[in-house]
């Protein structure tokens, strides 16, 4: 890596730093501290914030409104954000569906969806996995059959994130009932206002609706919401994972919650001795100290391959199973911790702003990461899938 | 001392070029058998490459090697299981000697160093019954587990100086009046030697920079452990090739065992390891120039990962060769014998743990 894109990164990282310390508003960054579940309003809000810094579609091209960010600079952006327990960047519109329309979309399209994406105007979801396709999506389901000058769509999807806040469904769906699995698939936008669509909450087992199931019967989406060919949906799909899973932010929510620790186990002292000194914490909280620089000296070797275009194929599986098992780890340790706080928090209570009964007053956003980031070894290609991903693609196994 | 990429890019070459013609696994076993357990013909042919010379300054004729040209060497070491005193001699013997030598111990040594007629290993494990101390241009005490103690011309030797109370490094002749050497073979095959020193003649190092022996061993220490993190990713590199290629041919059952995703999982993991041993090894070669307390933090933290990482590769590189894996007649077990003598050099995985621990924690 050039010392050049270093500097780079790390003059990004010190603006990053002054914006949250002097634009972001206080009362969201109260909220991000007690990591309370936000609102419609406060993610919105949030984004759009990142869009006047210009933000919000840096990685984007110059052209469209971007600055071309390198994958460094990608990385050091929102790794930076999540360190200091900012909301994350919602990637549904921005970092997902934004460039799969730039590079595959009309212009149409492009005209008629990329400015609501790089301002969050519109708030997108993603309809892929379905109750018979998670990890593996060719099995989907969900039939789109063309009726003139519009399709005619029936299915169900499963998991979508935020899909009770969103206006518009990017879908993989079926248009071909007798292709093989992965030919006869498409990528499909969807209007959720539609009539036909059905939105039901799924309570996770923080208490919250994070996801959803999706229903579509007999919805009618007009054909120009198609995006490229009828049959290349897999081709966007793979196009569009490959983003997903650059897994950015990981790195920065390990070393949140590390710090976090850091900070509980020195200010919690346990028969007069601080916790940090006891041996057996100290043990525990050095191996995962030494993980995280592991863990962070792989990510930049990674981002730079990226840069390079020197990859072997496991950089972002890496970073993601490395990143996210520690996360959980750390997290872990937190709660326990913590002792009897750690389990003190009634779930139905969990999103209140109010305080919790025992322990700091960031204890309830703490228990409800705990219990989402077990989902974090779950969603955006699950470990095993990732594991299977190395195996095939860098050991030819 | 920087070396430039391209430089690097050669050393690697050749060094990897001369292991493929002269020092395969079959070609080995006849330098296992030697006494000495070294090859007197790959160490001339190291010294005509210039490989002997990599830490010398351009002015006595060497390439002011820096920590990554070094490592580009030492991971071909590690990787095709070289037996020579690179490390003991070139390295660390060397390093040493350019820290804490006077200009005249340096112009008499260097250039025996840089053509191989002399080996300098660093003795520096004291028996805690038997400490050495230096009085009067004497040395008395014992060390143990001298690396390639048996077949080094001259030994530095850590000591107490008695007048001072202070550490210094003092150069004595191994085969020098009041010096006895007890040689054994390490699990690696590689030679080292329990040295005991009985009022031997001993010569003070002296440095006209004023460096402090502490601080010079303490650097030693750490650039040595930099360079078992390259040999480290030598062997897991190695490790994780041959064992992936056996999962692709070893049938069982009717298939090939690589097709079976516990084994595919658990070898993404050893290749895993090896993508941390690699970006780990890059930055304690960086920190090695930087300021003290980031160089202890990332130094002794790639060392402490590494070894940790590198006997997860080896043991998973045995168990997944089954039977075989645990036989003489493959290279796996000789990679794994290599690690057991790689991990208890210049301070073991907890030391470094501990050191590590420490500096992360200080804030």
């Amino acid at each position: 890596m050039t010392q050049e894109l270093r500097a780079k990164a790390e003059r990004l990282r010190q603006e990053v730093r002054d914006f949250y310390a002097t634009v972001m508003p206080a009362d969201l960054r109260d909220k991000a501290h007690r990591h309370q579940v936000l609102s419609k309003e406060d993610y919105v809000g949030w984004m759009r914030l990142l869009d006047k810094q210009g933000w919000s579609v840096a990685h984007w091209p110059e052209a469209l409104g971007g600055k071309g960010w390198s994958p460094l600079e990608r990385f050091a952006f929102e790794d930076e954000l999540a360190r200091l327990g900012c909301p994350w960047v919602i990637p549904f519109g921005v970092k997902y569906v934004g460039p799969v329309i730039y590079a595959f979309g009309t212009d149409a399209q492009k005209q008629r969806f990329l400015p609501g994406i790089k301002t969050t105007e519109e708030f997108w979801a993603q309809g892929y996995s379905e109750p018979g396709a998670g990890s593996d999506l060719a099995g989907l389901r969900t039939m789109a059959l063309k009726d003139g000058d519009h399709y005619v769509v029936n299915g169900q999807k499963v998991w979508t994130t935020y899909a009770q806040w969103a206006d518009w469904l990017f879908c993989l769906v079926r248009t071909d009932r007798d292709d093989k699995p992965q030919t006869g698939i498409s990528f499909l936008l969807i209007d959720m206002k539609s009539p036909g669509v059905t939105v039901k909450p799924i309570r996770t087992m923080d208490g919250f609706e994070h996801v959803n199931e999706v229903w579509l019967e007999d919805v009618k989406v007009p054909a120009e919401n198609l995006i490229g060919e009828e049959g290349k949906g897999w081709t966007y799909a793979k196009f569009l994972l490959k983003n997903e899973r650059t897994a950015g932010a990981i790195v920065g929510w390990a070393w949140h919650v590390l710090d976090r620790l850091k900070k509980h186990a020195r200010d919690t002292r346990v028969n007069g001795v601080a916790l940090i000194n006891q041996p057996l914490m100290r043990n525990r909280i050095g191996e995962y100290e030494l993980r995280f620089m592991a863990l962070e000296l792989a990510a930049y070797q990674a981002v730079t391959a990226m840069v390079d275009g020197t990859e072997n194929g496991s950089e972002a599986s890496l970073i993601k199973l490395r990143g996210t098992e520690l996360y959980q780890e750390v997290m872990e340790t937190l709660v326990e911790a913590l002792g009897a706080a750690g389990v003190a928090v009634d779930i139905a209570t969990l999103h209140s702003a109010g305080l919790p009964p025992l322990g700091p007053d960031d204890t309830g956003g703490i228990l409800k990461d705990h219990f989402y980031n077990r989902a974090a070894t779950i969603f955006g290609g699950s470990s095993e899938i990732q594991r299977n991903i190395v195996a095939k693609v860098v050991l030819g196994l | 001392m920087k070396t430039d990429l391209e430089t690097i890019g050669m050393l690697r070459d050749s060094a990897a070029r001369y292991a493929d013609d002269n020092y395969s696994f079959q070609q080995r076993w006849a330098v296992l058998d030697t006494p000495e357990g070294y090859s007197r013909k790959a160490w001339s042919d190291f010294a005509e490459f210039g490989f002997l010379a990599l830490r010398l300054p351009e002015e006595d004729g060497g390439l002011d090697g820096d920590a990554v040209a070094v490592g580009a060497i030492m991971e071909i070491v590690g990787a095709r299981l070289l037996m020579e005193p690179l490390l003991a001699s070139s390295v660390v013997g060397t390093g040493l000697l350019l820290k804490l030598g006077s200009d005249a111990q340096k112009s008499a040594l260097l250039p025996q160093l840089a053509d191989g007629s002399l080996v300098l290993a660093l003795a520096d494990e004291d028996d805690a019954a038997r400490p050495c101390v230096f009085a009067d241009g004497r040395l008395s005490g014992r060390k143990l587990g001298v690396l390639h103690g048996d077949i080094a011309g001259k030994l530095l030797v850590s000591a107490q100086d008695a007048a001072r109370g202070e550490a210094v490094v003092v150069l004595v002749d191994a085969a020098g009046a009041g010096v006895s050497r007890r040689t054994h073979k390490l699990v690696d095959g590689r030679g080292a030697a329990i040295v005991d020193f009985d009022g031997a003649v001993a010569e003070l190092l002296q440095p006209e920079s004023g460096t402090r022996a502490d601080a010079a061993l303490a650097d030693i220490r750490d650039e040595a452990a930099v360079v078992l993190c390259a040999e480290s990713l030598g062997i897991v590199r190695s490790l994780v090739h041959i064992t992936t290629e056996y999962l692709k041919v070893r049938k069982q059952f009717g298939r090939v065992i690589g097709s079976n995703q516990a084994l595919q999982h658990r070898m993404v993991d050893c290749l895993l390891l090896q993508e941390e041993i690699r970006a780990l090894t890059a930055a304690a070669q960086q920190a090695l120039a930087g300021p003290a307390a980031e160089r202890t933090r990332i130094v002794s933290g790639a060392r402490a990962y590494v070894v940790h990482a590198a006997r997860k590769v080896c043991n998973e590189a045995v168990q997944m060769h089954g039977g075989l894996g645990v036989t003489d007649e493959l290279d796996v077990s000789h990679y794994f014998r290599r690690l057991m003598v790689n991990a208890a050099l210049f301070g073991n995985r907890d030391a470094h743990f501990g050191r590590f621990v420490d500096a992360a924690l200080a804030a």
